[in-house]
């Protein structure tokens, strides 16, 4: 699909539409982007769970999931979280603005081998976008799957990404939608609690089902303890990583746990799989 | 493919020839050999043991642009890769790691950079007669005269150079130097193989890498990697100075109006390769960076590309400023398994 | 030095129940390498040496181990660390107490008197490494080299190494405990390598580091295995902002150095360490002298000496010179 056969000249693009999904120091702003070269729009063709390069040139790059699906529409959208170098200067850009793209990069959630099960999804914080895109992609194709549950948690409401559209979702009947924050808050009328104990609460059937999550290490550690316990198989549960990466191609060596490539033989990787690796956890 | 016989009297001459095209060769600067674009009329001594810096150097540089771009403008300008270069004097443990990280730079997607090096490059190895004190390449798959990833080969028979090609590049070397060659008939063939075996003999340094890569993994939490990695100072030079190490950084630079993105040299032995952003670090010590070290060489590479990515040249033995010794760690691996 | 006393005396110190190991030299795994040893038991301490090859500075490990956080529930490790210091060793120890790096309640510092030691490249280059660990004692007039059954007088002159022959203190300047009795001071050679860098006109000096710089891999290891170099957020690897940038070309290369040895001025103590692991042999410790000598000229500063010292950057004395503030 590529218009040029080398993997570092980036793809130019536009942002068209950028809005705050959180505040503070390390807020997450989301990026609406389309790519400028129309035969590069037309083949990009990313799957959900996949990631991509974005940067500011004269800055540099960052391996950021796509977040959301390609049944959207043929626009990118990246939520970012205002952590160093390069994110502060994406944090700058507004619409019109130039941004660069490489990929998609890594595999991608095996939403095919999944059709016919239930979908559960178990996120905490910014944890939630790289599962935003399963998300719309089951709404998209409801019936193909035996239906869609979602956990999605963070400290506080203002820490919560995607609030609008969750909203909405949590209004809709066929969808089973749960919002949770840490402590209490004025006007709140979702739970409050953590995630891992939400998830105890709902008590989901692990039968049929396939089980996402995606979060803080902390809140992984404790969801994987949780989904054992209500019966859920290692195969049954899937979870994505990331580390620090440069080229995307698995090239520059550096995003390694253990003998896999985070950039190519992930991000999404199987619980049976991870839990061999010693250092998946690290 | 033909074999020829060079008078070293005429080895001046021989590299003269060569001189046309891009020609790196082993210079000596102080008590260390460096591989570097020849002067004119340089014709390289052949009596060392190893250059300092590997010649990965010149298919993988320590800092390649990888493109250019104006601070204001959209343009993006890749520097082209013209140049047909002549490496001369490769020793063929390095020539043989580049057919290991050619595996990598090939892997899926195509690095086009490297690529296009190792395809402008033509590779003039050196059999060696006196193997350095920590050469291991023959427990690791090498010998001292393997022409793996070499076009011509040089052996030292005394008296002449025996030239054998091992590629078409190497054949077109010794068409191109035709006159000052002479027929190699059984004779020099059989010295050669004298030699080599007499070189393979002075190897002093072995390990069995025999159970090493399947069993690695089963040895993640056992003491060894404290042990080996305490006095580790988490330098670059083991990894600068390995001829298979490949990692790299990607950084934006600027000077004036003008800025590059390019890529370095990297180290698994520098915390700050691994280091996320937030601060969490999934390889907080030298402990860990130590054990993915060797877990990388001896069994992820081995699982991925089927081939150990170590040719035993020693230099990480030779230059480690605090002894760490990986023929040792090997040996204490293998004793814990 | 009574090898079995050393022996004997850090095995008393590492089965004190305050101490978490032992920082000494041990014989290397061939040739005339010596390898820091982390001794935490008797049998540990059986092995450690101190020999013309220990020119190691152990003192880095004092700031170079890694501290983790303590997991939660856990109570952190207050035990001492001992350190078998020499001469040069000591005064970066003090150096370290000086700029409040380390705890003097920390650590046990076992002084080895320093009779000087060989320079291993030098004495490599004349009898080379054999892949027996070669043992090399001091003798009535040098060196004994015993290599392979054959032993060998070395004499002082040719192969006592550079930093030694210019050593001012070669005895250690604190200690707890101090191994033998205190070796007698020798004469200072001159420090010809930094007098014929001096000698240089402007341009020639800046060429003769442009050549050595040039050949710098970037590997850190001088940094590194300095034992004053130990900020937690170096300078040098810093992103956001970059002072330097990540290229290795003349213009970075040169920055790193300079902004090294501008950093250690006043505060290097002359171990030589960095010159020693330089995978590319520049003479960084012409740099690094050369920069000593002005602080000891001009301000009669000498760091790693009084661990009651105020830092040097960070002291003022009215009549200090100031002819280079234009």
């Amino acid at each position: 699909m590529r218009t040029n056969n080398n993997p570092y000249i980036p793809y130019n693009a536009t942002v068209e539409d950028t809005w705050y999904e959180t505040g503070g120091e390390r807020a997450i702003k989301t990026f609406k982007v389309v790519l400028d070269d129309e035969e590069v729009r037309k083949n990009w063709n990313h799957c959900p769970g996949q990631c991509a390069m974005i940067g500011v040139l004269g800055v540099g790059e960052s391996m950021i999931s796509i977040s959301c699906s390609p049944t959207e529409g043929e626009f990118l959208r990246f939520s970012v979280m205002r952590m160093g170098k390069v994110t502060q200067a994406l944090h700058q850009l507004e619409p019109g603005d130039k941004i660069t793209v490489r990929g998609p990069y890594g595999n991608s959630f095996p939403l095919d081998e999944w059709q016919g099960k239930h979908i559960l999804t178990i996120g905490g914080g910014i944890g939630q976008a790289p599962m935003r895109p399963i998300v719309e992609y089951v709404k998209a194709n409801y019936d193909d799957y035996g239906g869609l549950t979602m956990i999605y948690g963070a400290r506080t409401s203002g820490d919560l990404c995607f609030k609008g559209e969750f909203e909405d979702m949590a209004q809709n009947d066929e969808l089973s939608c749960h919002l949770t924050i840490d402590v209490e808050e004025e006007d709140w009328d979702h739970n409050v609690g953590f995630v891992p104990s939400m998830l105890m609460d709902l008590n989901p059937s692990p039968e049929n089902t396939i089980a996402i999550t995606c979060g803080p290490p902390i809140m992984i550690r404790f969801v994987l303890e949780n989904l054992k316990k209500l019966g859920f198989e290692d195969a049954q549960i899937y979870t994505t990583l990331e580390n620090r990466m440069k080229c995307g191609i698995g090239k520059c060596g550096r995003c390694n746990t253990g003998g896999m490539y985070v950039c190519k033989d992930g991000p999404v990787f199987n619980y049976a799989t991870l839990k061999e690796i010693p250092e998946a956890f690290a | 493919m033909s074999a020829m016989l060079l008078n070293k009297e005429k080895w001046p001459d021989f590299v003269g020839k060569l001189a046309g095209k891009n020609l790196w060769v082993p210079r000596a600067d102080g008590d260390a050999i460096r591989f570097a674009p020849a002067a004119e009329g340089e014709a390289p001594a052949l009596d060392y043991s190893n250059s300092r810096v590997p010649p990965k150097q010149a298919v993988f540089p320590q800092t390649e642009t990888l493109f250019r771009f104006k601070v204001d403008g959209e343009d993006l300008e890749v520097p082209q890769i013209e140049d047909q270069t002549v490496l001369l004097g490769v020793r063929p443990c390095d020539a043989r790691a580049m057919t290991i990280i050619d595996k990598l730079f090939s892997w899926d997607e195509n690095d086009p950079y490297y690529l296009k090096r190792r395809e402008m490059v033509t590779m003039i190895g050196l059999a060696c007669t006196e193997p350095g004190l920590n050469c291991f390449c023959s427990s690791v798959g090498g010998s001292p005269a393997s022409t793996e990833g070499l076009d011509l080969l040089i052996v030292d028979l005394g008296e002449n150079y025996l030239l054998e090609a091992v590629t078409e590049k190497g054949e077109a070397v010794l068409k191109d130097t035709a006159d000052l060659l002479d027929e190699a008939k059984d004779d020099p063939i059989q010295q050669k193989e004298k030699i080599i075996k007499e070189a393979e003999q002075k190897i002093k340094r072995s390990v069995d890498p025999e159970g090493i890569p399947e069993g690695l993994p089963r040895l993640w939490e056992d003491p060894l990697w404290q042990r080996v990695s305490a006095s580790c100072l988490g330098c670059g030079t083991c990894t600068f100075l390995c001829p298979t190490c490949h990692c790299f950084d990607i950084q934006d630079e600027t000077e004036g109006f003008e800025s590059r993105r390019c890529r370095t040299w990297d180290s698994c032995m520098f915390g700050e390769y691994t280091l996320h952003t937030s601060g969490h670090n999934p390889r907080p010590t030298r402990r860990e960076r130590t054990r993915n070290r060797i877990n990388h060489k001896y069994s992820y590479y081995v699982d991925k590309f089927d081939v150990i990515a170590c040719v035993g040249c020693g230099r990480c033995i030779n230059l480690c400023p605090v002894n760490i010794d990986i023929v040792n760690i090997l040996g204490q691996v293998k004793e814990a398994l | 030095m009574d090898l079995e006393k050393l022996r004997e005396t850090a095995a008393e110190v590492v089965a004190r129940e305050d101490v978490k190991y032992l920082l000494g030299w041990k014989s290397g795994t061939f040739g005339y390498r010596v390898a820091p040893g982390f001794v935490e038991d008797t049998a540990g301490a059986a092995e450690l040496i101190f020999s013309p090859l220990c020119t190691a500075n152990l003192a880095t490990y004092l700031t170079l181990v890694e501290k983790l956080p303590v997991p939660r529930g856990q109570e952190p490790d207050q035990r001492k660390v001992a350190v078998m210091v020499k001469g040069c060793d000591s005064r970066a120890v003090t150096q370290l107490l000086v700029e409040k790096g380390i705890d003097r309640d920390d650590l046990i510092i076992i002084g080895c008197p320093c009779p000087g030691m060989v320079d291993p490249a030098l004495l490599a280059e004349k009898y080379p490494e054999t892949e027996e660990p070669a043992v090399v004692k001091w003798s009535e007039n040098g060196f004994l080299l015993a290599q392979n059954g054959r032993e060998t007088n070395l004499a002082r002159d040719e192969f006592l190494a550079v930093k030694c022959q210019l050593c001012r203190y070669p005895n250690p300047v604190v200690s707890d405990i101090m191994l033998g009795e205190p070796v007698e001071a020798w004469e200072l050679a001159e420090d010809k390598g930094v007098t014929e860098v001096e000698g240089k006109d402007a341009d020639e000096r800046w060429d003769f580091w442009v050549e050595q710089f040039s050949k710098c891999v970037r590997c850190y290891s001088c940094r590194n295995v300095c034992p004053l170099c130990y900020c937690e957020d170096c300078v040098l690897d810093r992103l956001n902002p970059t002072w330097v940038n990540r290229s290795v070309n003349i213009s970075e290369n040169t920055a790193f150095n300079i902004a090294r040895a501008f950093h250690l001025a006043g505060r290097c103590i002359e171990c030589g360490e960095c010159e020693r692991v330089c995978p590319a042999n520049i003479p960084l410790g012409r740099l690094n002298r050369k920069l000593a000598r002005e602080v000891r000229d001009k301000y009669g500063f000498e760091p790693g000496v009084d661990p009651e010292a105020e830092p040097f950057q960070a002291s003022y004395k009215p009549d200090d010179p100031e002819d280079f503030i234009l």
